[in-house]
C-alpha cells in the first residue's frame, strides 16, 4: 500500500510539468500620461509559444475603428519561427474637458495546437489624456476661436535650380573644349608648342634627325603664325621679345638646318641632337614663362 | 572613324547639355510664376482659372483659401475636394484640415445664429475631415485643436469606461447632442 502511494505521488510529481501553450509574454507599452486628442500610441506584444503551436492572427483585432474615440491604425505581425511581434498602433481621438483615465481595450489571442485551442488574454492598458483647450470659452475678434487655415507652401524649385547649375557648367565645359580643339584659343595653343615638340624629339634618335628638325620648325612656325627663315628672325624676336635670350641657338639651329637639309653628305653626331634637345627645352621655359 | 565618332559625340553631349539647360530655366520659370499666383491668392487676389485648372494642387489650395477668405464657401468646398487626394500625406492632411476649417467655420456661424440643425451635419463633418487629417499627419497640432473645438461643439454621444457615464447614458445621450460652447466654468 505504502509502495502504491508512493508510486502514484512520482506519477503525478511527472505529470505536473508545464504544458501552457505561451512561454514567453511581454507587452512593451509607452509612457501611461501626457497624451492629448489625435495622438497615436503604439503598443508592441511579444509572444513566444511552445512548438506546434500557432497564433491565430484573425483573432486579433482588425484595422479600423475600435469604438467611438479610439482608431488602430496600423497593425504587423513579424513571425520568426515560434517568436511574434505583434505591434498595435493606436490613434485617440477624445477630446476631455479635463485630464481624463482612458484604456485601451485588452483582447484575446487565440493560440492553436493540433485540434486544441489555447488563448492568451492581452489586458486593457490606461493612460491619461488631457485637453488642449481651456473650459472657458476663448473668443477672438472674428468669434469663435480656431485655428487659421494652412497656407499652401510655395512650391520647390531646388532640384531645378541645382539641374539648372549642372547642366550649364556642363554646356560652359563642352563649349569651351569644343572651342579650344577648334583654335579659338590661339594663346593657349601658343603656351604647349614646345611642350608638345620635346616630346615628340624626347622619343627620336640621331637618325630621325630630319624629323626632329621639322617637329622644331613647325613649332617655331605656330608660333610666329607664318613660316619663318633664317632671316626673319629679328622680326620674330621683335614679336616675341622673351625668345631673344635665345637668339644664339635660334642662329644655330636654322644654321644646322640648312646645311642639314641643303648640303650633302653630313654626318649627324648625337650631340647635334642633344643640342637639339636642350634648345627645346630652354624654349619650352620660356613658353611656360619660367625663365 | 573613332576620332570622328567622338567628336561627334562631343556634340552630342553639347546638344544635349544645352537642352537640359533649356528645360530647367523653362521649368524654374514656370515654378516662380505658380509661386507668384500663390502669393497673389493667399493675398487676397483672384487669379485666372485657366492658371489654376492647369497647375499644381497647392494653387487649388490658395484658391480654396481666397475664396473662404470672400465667404464663398461652396466655391471653396468644390475647389478643395478636387485635391482631397493629391500630393503627399502631408498635403493631404493640410486640404482636409482646411476642409475641416471650411464646415467648423460655418457650424460656428450656425450656432451664432441659433440654427442648431444645420450647425449639427456641419459639425459632424468638420470632426469626420479633422479625424482624416490626424489619420494622415498625427502631428498637425492645429487639427487636433481644431477637432477638439468641434468636439466641444458637437459633444460625441459616448462616454467611456466610468461607472457614472453608464448610470446616466440616457441622460448624457440628450444633452451631448446639443451644440454650443461651455459658456465658463460653473
Amino acid at each position: 500500500m505504502r509502495i502504491l502511494l508512493v508510486a502514484l505521488l512520482l506519477l503525478a510529481g511527472c505529470s505536473g510539468s508545464n504544458n501552457q501553450a505561451v512561454s514567453y509574454f511581454h507587452i512593451e507599452t509607452p509612457r501611461p500620461f501626457g497624451y492629448v486628442i489625435g495622438d497615436e500610441i503604439p503598443q508592441r506584444i511579444i509572444i513566444e509559444t511552445r512548438p506546434d503551436v500557432t497564433l491565430q492572427t484573425a483573432s486579433l483585432p482588425a484595422k479600423g475603428p475600435i469604438n467611438r474615440w479610439l482608431n488602430l491604425n496600423r497593425i504587423s505581425v513579424i513571425n520568426t519561427g515560434q517568436h511574434y511581434q505583434i505591434d498595435l498602433l493606436y490613434q485617440v481621438f477624445y477630446a476631455p474637458l479635463e485630464v481624463k483615465m482612458l484604456t485601451l481595450p485588452g483582447f484575446k489571442v487565440l493560440l492553436k495546437q493540433g485540434e486544441q485551442t489555447d488563448s492568451q488574454i492581452i489586458p486593457d492598458w490606461s493612460f491619461n489624456l488631457s485637453p488642449l483647450r481651456e473650459l472657458a470659452v476663448r473668443k477672438s475678434d472674428d468669434g469663435e476661436y480656431m485655428r487659421p487655415d494652412a497656407a499652401p507652401s510655395l512650391l520647390p524649385n531646388t532640384l531645378n535650380v541645382y539641374g539648372l547649375v549642372v547642366s550649364l557648367c556642363l554646356a560652359f565645359l563642352i563649349a569651351a573644349y569644343l572651342c579650344f580643339l577648334y583654335g579659338y584659343f590661339p594663346k593657349l595653343l601658343r603656351r604647349t608648342l614646345f611642350k608638345q615638340a620635346l616630346r615628340k624629339i624626347e622619343a627620336l634618335s640621331k637618325s630621325d634627325m630630319d624629323q626632329a628638325l621639322t617637329t622644331v620648325h613647325q613649332a617655331l612656325n605656330s608660333l610666329y603664325r607664318q613660316p619663318l627663315f633664317h632671316n626673319q628672325l629679328s622680326h620674330f624676336f621683335q614679336l616675341n621679345p622673351q625668345y631673344q635670350q635665345m637668339s644664339s641657338e635660334l642662329d644655330w639651329f636654322f644654321t644646322y638646318s640648312n646645311r642639314y637639309f641643303f648640303t650633302s653628305g653630313m654626318v649627324v653626331v648625337q650631340l647635334d641632337l642633344e643640342k637639339l634637345k636642350e634648345l627645346c627645352k630652354q624654349c619650352r621655359k620660356i613658353e611656360r614663362g619660367s625663365q | 572613324m573613332i576620332r570622328t565618332l567622338r567628336h561627334n559625340m562631343i556634340w552630342g553631349a553639347l546638344a544635349f547639355s544645352i537642352i537640359a539647360v533649356i528645360f530647367h530655366a523653362c521649368s524654374l520659370y514656370s515654378v516662380y510664376r505658380e509661386n507668384q499666383l500663390i502669393v497673389q491668392l493667399i493675398a487676397g487676389r483672384d487669379v485666372d482659372v485657366n492658371n489654376v485648372v492647369s497647375g499644381p494642387p497647392e494653387l487649388r489650395l490658395a484658391r480654396a483659401l481666397y475664396f473662404k477668405q470672400k465667404h464663398r464657401y461652396d466655391d471653396a468646398l468644390s475647389t478643395l475636394s478636387l485635391i482631397l487626394d493629391k500630393g503627399d500625406r502631408h498635403f493631404q492632411a493640410q486640404a482636409r484640415y482646411n476642409l475641416g476649417n471650411l464646415y467648423l467655420e460655418q457650424a460656428v456661424e450656425k450656432v451664432e445664429a441659433m440654427h442648431m440643425n444645420e450647425a449639427l451635419p456641419l459639425a459632424g463633418l468638420a470632426k469626420q475631415t479633422y479625424r482624416q487629417a490626424l489619420a494622415l499627419d498625427s502631428q498637425n497640432w492645429d487639427a487636433k485643436y481644431n477637432l477638439e473645438v468641434a468636439m466641444r461643439l458637437l459633444p460625441e454621444m459616448d462616454r467611456v469606461n466610468s461607472s457614472d457615464d453608464n448610470q446616466n447614458s440616457q441622460k448624457a445621450q440628450f444633452w451631448t447632442t446639443v451644440p454650443g460652447f461651455p459658456r465658463g466654468l460653473p
